[in-house]
């Protein structure tokens, strides 16, 4: 992957996934999270956003030396487990800063088709 | 916490977990995140870090069980936060998340936005040290 190469608008990753239950279930248990949130059949929040990251980790073929600098999320709207989600990543920004190539990135997640349930920004840098 | 009883310098309650290294496996296989980093302890050891991570948005994932152990439904329909990862947490640690109420603006009709501060910290299983792995800003309509 030449990631020099990426432009601001580039649509990097579209995928949907269905969140059901085994996929909650293991996420939930994978951090461990203990909130009441996720006894109500809703999917923690943070596991949508894990969703959304999954599309540029293997679309771009993330290098195992890259790092995870910054991230920007915000929740509009629960997902009930089972609901069909769609993932978009859209480069924003690509610089190099230090010897590091550095990409920001806009991740967008809806359910139930148009109904947006989470807005993102993450920020990455990958060798140069 | 009622929203009412939230005021500027309240803290929230604190979030702590023991990250394993079968807890980053289970992580990578629910995100589909198999970034060697975090799995292959070859390639981990010749990494800048020397050794396997864990996931930052597994770390960060405490903060958001913070918020919604705080604040329930409200912070899945309109939370937001604003992360800065700033040092790597190892299999082995113990983190802690933590926060504290910055302002609390009030949007009428018993509506009420409030700010917070938060940081992640992992505490070395060696020396007991802490280090602050995240930092940032979160804020909730409730």
């Amino acid at each position: 992957m030449d990631y020099g190469a990426l432009k601001p608008g580039d649509v990097i990753s579209t995928r949907r996934c269905e969140v059901d239950a085994d996929l909650v279930r293991r996420y939930v248990k994978a951090v461990d999270d203990r909130s009441d949130l996720t006894d109500s059949g809703i999917v923690p929040p943070m596991a949508l956003a894990a969703l959304g990251v999954r599309g540029v980790v293997q679309d771009l073929g993330i290098p195992g030396g890259t790092l995870h600098l910054g991230q920007e999320i915000e929740f509009t709207s629960p997902v009930d487990a089972g609901e069909t989600i769609s993932c978009t990543a859209e480069m924003v920004r690509n610089s190099v800063r230090g010897g590091q190539r550095v990409l920001v990135i806009d991740l967008t997640v809806r359910a139930g088709g148009d109904r947006l349930v989470m807005k993102g920004k993450s920020t990455i840098a990958v060798p140069a | 916490m009622p929203a009412e009883a939230f005021a500027e310098g309240v803290p929230l309650i604190t979030v702590s977990h023991f990250i394993t290294q079968a807890a980053v496996r289970a992580y990578a296989e629910a995100s589909g995140d198999f970034n060697p980093i975090h799995l292959d302890p070859e390639f981990a050891a010749g990494s800048h870090f020397g050794r396997r991570v864990a996931h930052g948005m597994m770390i960060a994932a405490s903060t958001s069980e913070m918020m919604s152990t705080e604040f329930g439904h409200a912070w899945a329909v309109s939370g937001r936060m604003k992360l800065r990862f700033r040092a790597p947490v190892f299999p082995g640690d113990l983190i802690r998340a933590r926060g504290v109420v910055t302002s609390v603006e009030d949007l009428g009709g018993d509506r009420r936005r409030v700010s917070c501060r938060v940081e992640t910290v992992r505490i070395d299983p060696d020396t007991g040290q802490e280090q602050v792995a995240i930092t940032g800003e979160a804020t909730v309509v409730a």
